[in-house]
């Protein structure tokens, strides 16, 4: 399964994790139950006044954490004006 | 690279650890495990609304109860290295082994005149073992 993964390794990607936070870093490994290693990673905290972003570095996320990871375009992002971009946090995870 | 390997090579570095819970570690990694285990030194821990703090000479984190792990950058260039390391020490291990067990004449099959004239040890002293050496 991790097959469909070990395909972005390499790549930019975007992870959502479980507690509503959004980084994007470059994937730089994983393991069969997702942990998930990223590089130069930053955090994009979405708020209605806009976007924050800060660098963090080197991330290893536990993939009990990992909500989504999807593959960003680099292309895209970089005709993103994130200066225009306001939303509302994603709210953690929660199992009822 | 896998996770845990990077998790490995970062022991004695420096880092910051997120729990479930929302507290921070920070300190030092002194050992580490598959389940993602933890062994830290010299920990300042924050709580989830940042205004306690507690100072330990050491602590152990359970991995389960682990959110993420902010590791220094430079980390990540030494994994390639630690792992050519890790080989050779392996391989070395091997080779010294099985030239232990090369000594004494092989195994029992070439003593006393065995095979067409291989008595004494002289030649084939290296036969019947499998020697690393590459």
């Amino acid at each position: 399964m991790s097959a469909m993964l070990d395909a972005l390794v390499g790549n930019k990607v975007e992870i959502v994790t479980n507690d509503g936070r959004v980084v994007v870093g470059i994937l730089k490994g994983l393991d069969q139950v997702v942990n998930v290693v990223l590089a130069n990673t930053e955090e994009r905290v979405f708020t209605p006044e806009g976007v924050d972003r800060q660098a963090l570095g080197l991330y290893l996320i536990r993939g009990d954490n990992v909500a989504v990871i999807g593959a960003v375009d680099e292309n895209t992002e970089l005709g993103m004006d994130f200066s225009t971009i306001k939303a509302q946090q994603l709210p953690p995870i929660v199992h009822d | 690279m896998l996770p845990l390997s990077l998790l490995k090579t970062a022991v004695n570095h420096p880092m910051l650890v997120e729990l479930k819970n929302g507290e921070t570690y920070n300190g030092h990694l002194v050992n580490c495990d598959n389940w993602m285990n933890l062994q830290l030194r010299e920990v300042i821990c924050t709580s989830r609304d940042g205004d306690h703090f507690w100072r330990m000479n050491e602590c152990y984190v359970r991995g389960s109860t682990i959110k993420y792990l902010r590791i220094p950058d430079e980390v990540i260039d030494m994994v390639k290295e630690e792992n050519t390391a890790r080989m050779k020490a392996a391989k070395n291990r091997n080779r010294d082994q099985n030239n232990r067990n090369n000594r004494g004449g092989g195994r029992g099959g070439n003593r006393g005149g065995g095979r067409g004239g291989n008595r004494g040890g002289g030649r084939g002293g290296g036969r019947g073992g499998y020697n690393n050496q590459r």
